[in-house]
């Protein structure tokens, strides 16, 4: 048992090394190349936003790890992206676009930041349509000094972070039941539906749109249509619209350890041609420390069995707690 | 070998008919029996809720025997005892939440509904169950609700906080369901009739099956502040099993502000 879990240690180490975690992407420079392996070891204190400059490529094939009783490949557990959040879409270290208060430590150059979530076309950028990039331009000004209702992100206003936007916001859970992978996330709710059934019909439009799902080995494949195009891909304003289609797959690591989302992003209406997005994601394990934000749990101890990992209620309406959190601290009776 | 009824000795016959009549008094009175060896149990044993409930109750339009009126239709009660046993302040703050129902009740502005509010307003909520926890997923804003089912308690003061849905540890008596939930906040109402509770509730739930596709569900609610001595809600929840029938996320809160977006072409 010990063994195990400072394999599992080690494991991670590699990780966090290469993941320091900053409230600010800028001072990452600095801090990156003064790093040891002791403080890296430590869980970034008061909640961090880890970065990989890369990450291995998981091939789509067989599952050969465990497996539930209905046959799904066993990946319950507690999952986050590995690269920075919801800042920056296609510059995940880059800060916010357009941001008037510039980190003081200048950004390393961008082939030293991590790579843009759009793998194709090879230019790392969303194709857009010349309309649409206005937008997205108009975005970048407007959100620092928000004079019209379309330049807050709704994220800011509780709305749910959509597609694909809540695989890189804070940590999540995936919970898996017979017919069904649920993701449970800081800001809304996706089930999964693996039994075949039709989509919705099609005017019914949703923040996290209407998933259908099954398993190819390794791989989890999702088609998503309905999407209501509202809930935009981060502060940097790229979006879709209530036309997109998304095929995504979630390929696993047969140790479990870690899964690449790949996903191809249609929408004639807004892009010229369909565009591929690459997230990485990692598990998180109860040996682990909570942080505040890629493992932003409890860890508590069942009586006789053991650590394990507890995920708070996430809710949020109009703003109404702490970060958008519903929670207080209960008061002393 | 086969038989023939018809072939037999006429006190076969009757033998045979009363035979018959008997397993359907059996029937009549054995409901139960028969509906706990059938009802869907989780590998461990235990009960299994996964699935898509509902109530068809109008415990949402005020838990306590109303007449109709214009936002509700008339309702014979959900109250153990009719009555909620409201401290004499507590009972004026209903009064005055069931005047202004109209603009105060919280469920208008999309904000979750709470335990056990939740579990009886209109709406679908979907149950998915392991051994370890339930979750409860409802349409209504999409909220999750975690039950605890591995033997964990309440976390200590310095730990806790106060929720929209509470702290939830539940454990099994037999092939109920016993949920006990506290640290709430003050924020939800039970019904749209404007009955409330503060934050010192404490809800215990029993959740049990009557038959495979129905839930009798019952809560016990206890509140110093605004109640004399605990009482209970008791409802039926009943499975979806229209073809096709899912959960759509009803995240209505956003419809105030959700005209915004996505950009359009052509559109400011």
């Amino acid at each position: 048992m010990k063994n195990r879990m400072s394999q599992g240690k080690l494991g991670l180490t590699s990780l966090v090394l290469g993941a320091l975690s900053f409230a600010s992407v800028a001072t990452f420079a600095a801090e990156a190349t003064t790093a040891k392996p002791a403080q890296a070891q430590q869980a970034p204190a008061g909640g961090g936003i880890g970065y990989e400059k890369s990450f291995p490529k998981i091939e789509s094939g067989k599952w050969t790890g465990p497996k539930l009783a209905d046959g799904q490949p066993d990946v319950n557990g507690h999952w986050s992206n590995t690269i920075s959040n919801h800042s920056n879409f296609t510059d995940p270290n880059g800060g916010i676009p357009g941001d008037p208060k510039p980190p003081k430590t200048p950004l390393p150059p961008r082939n030293e930041r991590a790579p843009s979530r759009v793998s194709d076309p090879a230019d790392g950028q969303v194709p857009f349509q010349p309309w649409a990039q206005e937008k997205v331009n108009q975005f970048h000004v407007g959100f620092h000094n928000p004079t019209e209702p379309q330049y807050i992100e709704p994220l800011a206003r509780c709305a749910p972070a959509g597609v694909p936007k809540s695989l890189y916001w804070h940590g999540y859970e995936i919970a898996q039941y017979p017919g069904y992978v649920v993701f449970f996330f800081n800001s809304g709710t996706r089930i999964i539906h693996l039994d075949g059934k039709p989509h919705l019909p099609e005017n019914i439009k949703l923040w996290n749109a209407d998933s259908r799902g099954h398993w190819e080995g390794n791989t989890l494949v999702v088609d998503v249509t309905n999407h209501n195009g509202k809930a935009m891909f981060g502060r940097s304003g790229e979006f879709i619209s209530e036309n997109g289609h998304v095929v995504e797959k979630y390929i696993f690591a047969n140790d479990g350890k870690r899964y690449n989302y790949e996903a191809v992003f249609t929408d004639p209406s807004v892009y010229t041609r369909p565009f591929t997005v690459t997230i990485p994601a990692r598990k998180w394990t109860a040996d682990e420390k909570p942080n505040g934000w890629h493992f932003e749990t409890r860890v508590v101890n069942v009586p006789g069995q053991g650590p394990t990992i507890e995920r708070d209620e996430r809710i949020c309406a109009e703003n109404n707690g702490g970060f958008g959190m519903g929670a207080e601290k209960t008061a002393k009776k | 070998m086969k038989t023939n009824l018809n072939n037999k000795p006429s006190w076969v016959r009757k033998l045979g008919i009363s035979t018959l009549l008997a397993a359907g008094i059996l029937a009549q009175f054995g409901i139960a029996t028969a509906a706990e060896q059938s009802i869907p149990r989780l590998a461990n044993g235990k009960p299994d809720f996964s699935g898509i409930w509902q109530t068809t109750s109008a415990a949402d339009y005020g838990l306590e025997p109303h007449a109709n009126r214009k936002d509700a239709p008339p309702f014979i009660g959900a109250v153990e005892g009719n009555t909620i046993p409201y401290l004499p302040q507590a009972l004026e703050q209903k009064k005055k939440n069931f005047e202004n129902r109209a603009t105060d009740d919280p469920s208008l502005k999309g904000y979750t509904l709470g335990v056990p509010r939740g579990i009886y307003y209109p709406e679908p909520f979907q149950i998915f169950e392991r051994a370890a926890d339930i979750n409860i997923v409802h349409q209504f804003g999409h909220s999750v609700r975690t039950i605890h089912t591995n033997g964990t308690e309440h976390p200590g003061l310095e730990d806790s906080n106060d929720w929209w849905l509470g702290d939830n540890r539940g454990h099994w008596e037999g092939d109920v369901l016993v949920n006990d939930v506290k640290n709430f906040n003050d924020k939800t109402w039970l019904d749209r009739a404007g009955d409330f509770h503060s934050d010192a509730l404490h809800v215990v739930e029993r959740w049990k099956f009557i038959d495979p596709n129905t839930i009798e569900y019952k809560a016990t609610l206890d509140d110093a502040k605004v109640y004399s001595r605990p009482w209970t809600i008791s409802a039926l929840l009943h499975r979806h099993r229209e073809k096709n029938f899912q959960l759509i996320e009803d995240y209505r809160y956003t419809t105030d502000y959700d005209q915004y977006y996505p950009p359009q072409a052509g559109k400011k």
